[in-house]
């Protein structure tokens, strides 16, 4: 799961240009299995259930995660009871979105429910800065990004009519 | 309708992203996954208990391959850990973008994974473009405020 929004904040690369190409590839494959994660999940989620397909992805990613962290040994940084509570509540969208996939993807394709995610996104941070919700600073937002959102909006009529 | 349903999906999902990116950078991208994950899991089961129908096929019967979805999940986040300092965020995300929309347009086309097979068409070439054209802009207009 990734978001767009990190492009906006873009720091500068700090590897050498050999070792950044190697790693391209590397990067595109593992956004192709972004998409292998979705084209699994629809069928999936027909067969089994939305909300049990789901629960495949959270409940294997879950154990994974764990055993990797047990056999990573001792982590930097405040323990998870430590934290502000609010920081604890990104686990309750995931589901939201996993299960947004398992009942898109059947029915018009992954890689216009990869483009519809993107536009949730782009849309989303656009608009937020525009009008500043979510107790957000209020920018000025360019006419570039306004073209990006009009073009995003073209994308989705294409998709919607197609 | 459905559309609208998705779209919203990637508005939660980067409100997420940012929630995760504090956590990520304080206790470090395993455990905040893992919390991410965790929580995910024992929401979904809840949701299940309560909610969900009886179905006529359980997650034992189906396929084993079926369920590797989420090792696809946890490789991408290793590999963006190691990468995003190496290659920068805005390259990282543009190769993640056209890895996903390749392969989503490949397994469309062919119909892989058990998928029903839709042909590209014309309106979905454009659909592509008209999304990469954004990003371009989204790009630039970024790197001109960070000057």
């Amino acid at each position: 799961m990734q978001s767009f929004d990190e492009v906006v904040a873009a720091p500068a690369p700090v590897a050498r240009p050999g070792l950044r190409w190697l790693l391209l590839p590397l990067v595109i494959l593992a956004g192709m299995g972004l998409s292998v994660e979705a084209g699994l999940l629809g069928p999936l989620g027909e067969q089994v259930g939305h909300l049990w397909a789901t629960l495949s992805i959270f409940g294997v990613g879950s154990a994974i995660l764990f055993l990797l962290l047990l056999f990573a040994g001792p982590q930097k940084g405040p323990a998870l009871t430590d934290l502000p509570r609010w920081q604890l509540i990104g686990g309750f969208l995931g589901p939201v979105y996993v299960v947004g996939l398992t009942l898109a993807t059947p029915h018009i394709g992954i890689a216009m429910t990869m483009i519809a995610i993107l536009s949730g996104q782009v849309g989303k941070s656009v608009l937020i800065d525009h009008f500043g919700w979510f107790g957000a600073t209020r920018k000025k937002v360019n006419g570039e990004r306004w073209l990006a959102l009009g073009l995003i909006v073209a994308a989705l009529v294409l998709i919607a009519r197609g | 309708m459905l559309l609208a349903v998705v779209v919203l999906a990637g508005a939660v999902l980067s409100v997420q992203a940012a929630i995760n990116g504090r956590l990520g950078e304080t206790v470090g991208v395993l455990r905040s996954s893992l919390l991410t994950f965790a929580v995910g899991a024992v929401s979904t089961g809840l949701l299940i208990l309560f909610f969900e129908p009886a179905q006529a096929v359980s997650l034992l019967e189906v396929p084993k391959w079926q369920l590797t979805g989420a090792l696809f999940g946890v490789v991408y986040m290793m590999v963006m850990v190691g990468a995003v300092p190496r290659v920068g965020t805005a390259v990282a995300t543009v190769a993640v973008i056209v890895g996903q929309l390749g392969m989503g347009m490949l397994i469309d086309n062919f119909g892989w994974l058990g998928n029903p097979a839709i042909e590209l068409s014309g309106a979905r070439i454009l659909a592509m473009a008209c999304l990469g054209l954004a990003l371009v802009f989204m790009y630039r207009s970024s790197a001109r405020q960070a000057d």
